[in-house]
């Protein structure tokens, strides 16, 4: 737990030291600001769905820049030497790295929050789906980061993780326009891998097992795959 | 046989002999030790045995296994074949038990570039088991004993050569560590910086075993008890270094 501590607090300084963190986080405030603004005025509606989606396409683009760093940067400056020669264990070095972007991107997210505020204030918005899509969206993070952490392993070139990590979302957001390419049971199963399909029910609203145990297991298998990664040396 | 007098090249069975008769205590055990990548071979079937206490040499050309082996040695890379023990563990199975007992400093000299000195000193003895009561004085003692209390507040990125070798070196010594692998100690350093580089091995020697690897033969000679030459991942050669010793001419008809 010591050694999970102290790589934690050693990759949150160094997130939280970088200005990659700070533009994402700007860039984020000013997209979302200006749609907020523009569907609030435009619909008059109470909800933060637009804003949710909104997020979920940004975080797809924006999250593999925060992730490419991780184990690239390490290897390219060759520090992962040092991490891997000390006496830590591989699935701490990623759970550290994992938990510190995490929060970074949870962070942002919470900026949103502001909007939520402002809805409640002036508005009456059903609370149950906002309190859903923030799930969902810290879900949709931790799925993002794991396999953002999992091609930054594959590589010591931070724009190819970054190229792997954006197309590997991509692939997965439009898992389910393949299956009526697929015969069954392969149909079913492309379905079933797509992003959108588990986060657009959440947004709405409606909170399913399977849909948690999607980002939950595939994070998992991220994370899993990623140590693995790491110990092939 | 023994390690021979007259400093002649050894032939694969007396450097095998010489790894199984070492007198002290073995610090560090290869053998048959192999490493492949895909189809290229790094190292092939390495028997070699450092005992305790001793600055131990290897020498070779670029690409002869040296840094390979120290890789082996620090748990960085895994052996496809044969046995490799350190402390008397077992570099595979016990893994971290060798991590715990060796300080390790690659070739580069790597540093967190966005840490002071202290910062990253501190980090690394953190790292490397130092009780949290006890990493202040661990670093003071350290930063003292190589000399960096001028940098110590300076951010490594903008750190000399000479300095950040010794930061490296530092790292490597936080946790007094009963072996040290160092890569290339000398590389990149100006003439002063390689004489202190070589006080500062020697002064380590008795109490930790040092292994190096050098490209300078003179270095070498200077600074190890013993020496062992490398060419395609194979060892040619071990023996002791004494004061008649013509280092040159036995690493000439090695290689």
């Amino acid at each position: 737990m010591r050694e999970l501590r102290i790589l934690f607090g050693k990759e949150l300084g160094a997130t939280l030291t970088s200005p990659i963190g700070y533009t994402i986080a700007a860039v984020f405030l000013l997209v979302l600001g200006y749609t907020f603004s523009l569907t609030l005025f435009a619909t008059k509606v109470a909800n933060l769905q637009y804003i949710f989606h909104q997020m979920y396409v940004l975080s797809i683009l924006l999250v593999p820049v925060l992730t490419m760093r991780s184990f690239a940067e390490e290897r390219r400056s060759e520090t992962l030497e040092l991490l891997l020669t000390a006496p830590v264990r591989e699935f701490s070095i990623v759970i550290a790295k994992y938990a510190a972007t995490l929060a970074l991107v949870l962070g942002i997210f919470a900026l949103s929050l502001v909007y939520a505020v402002i809805l409640g204030r002036y508005g009456e918005p059903d609370w149950g789906q906002i309190y859903s899509g923030y799930l969902a969206l810290a879900l949709h993070a931790s799925l993002l980061v794991a396999f953002g952490l999992l091609m930054s392993s594959l590589t010591e070139n931070q724009v190819v993780a970054a190229a792997l990590s954006i197309g590997t979302f991509l692939m997965l957001w439009f898992a389910d326009s393949v299956s009526y390419l697929l015969w069954p049971p392969f149909d079913s199963l492309a379905i079933n891998l797509s992003l959108i399909g588990h986060f657009k029910p959440m947004v709405s609203g409606s909170v399913f097992i399977s849909d948690i145990g999607y980002f939950v297991t595939a994070s998992m298998l991220a994370l899993f795959l990623t140590t693995w990664a790491l110990a092939q040396r | 046989m023994t390690i021979s007098p007259t400093y002649a090249a050894v032939d694969d069975r007396a450097v095998k002999a010489d790894a199984i008769r070492a007198p002290s205590p073995v610090a560090i055990s290869a053998v048959e030790v192999s490493k492949h990548y895909g189809r290229a071979t790094a190292l092939e079937r390495l028997t070699l045995d450092i005992r305790a206490g001793e600055v131990f040499g290897l020498m070779g050309p670029n690409g002869s296994g040296k840094t390979t082996f120290m890789r082996l040695l620090a748990g960085y890379l895994l052996p496809s074949g044969g046995r490799l023990q350190v402390a008397g563990h077992d570099v595979v199975s016990e893994s971290l038990e060798v991590r715990r007992r060796i300080g390790y400093v690659p070739e580069s000299a790597p540093l967190y570039r966005q840490m002071r000195v202290g910062e990253f000193l501190s980090f690394m003895a953190r790292l490397r088991g130092v009780p949290e009561r006890k990493v202040k004085a661990a670093v003071e003692r350290i930063v003292e004993r190589l000399a960096l209390s001028a940098v110590v507040d300076k951010p490594t990125r903008a750190l000399s050569r000479g300095y950040r070798q010794r930061a490296a070196l530092a790292q490597a010594l936080l946790h007094d560590p009963e072996i040290l692998i160092l890569d290339e100690p000398s590389n990149g350093l100006d003439p002063r910086q390689i004489i202190e580089m070589r006080q500062l091995i020697r002064s380590l020697a008795g109490q930790h075993t040092v292994l190096m690897s050098s490209h300078i033969l003179s270095e070498v000679e200077k600074t190890c008890d013993r020496v062992a030459v490398l060419l395609d991942g194979r060892l040619l050669g071990v023996r002791a270094l004494a004061e008649s010793c013509d280092l040159e001419a036995w690493f000439l008809s090695l290689t």
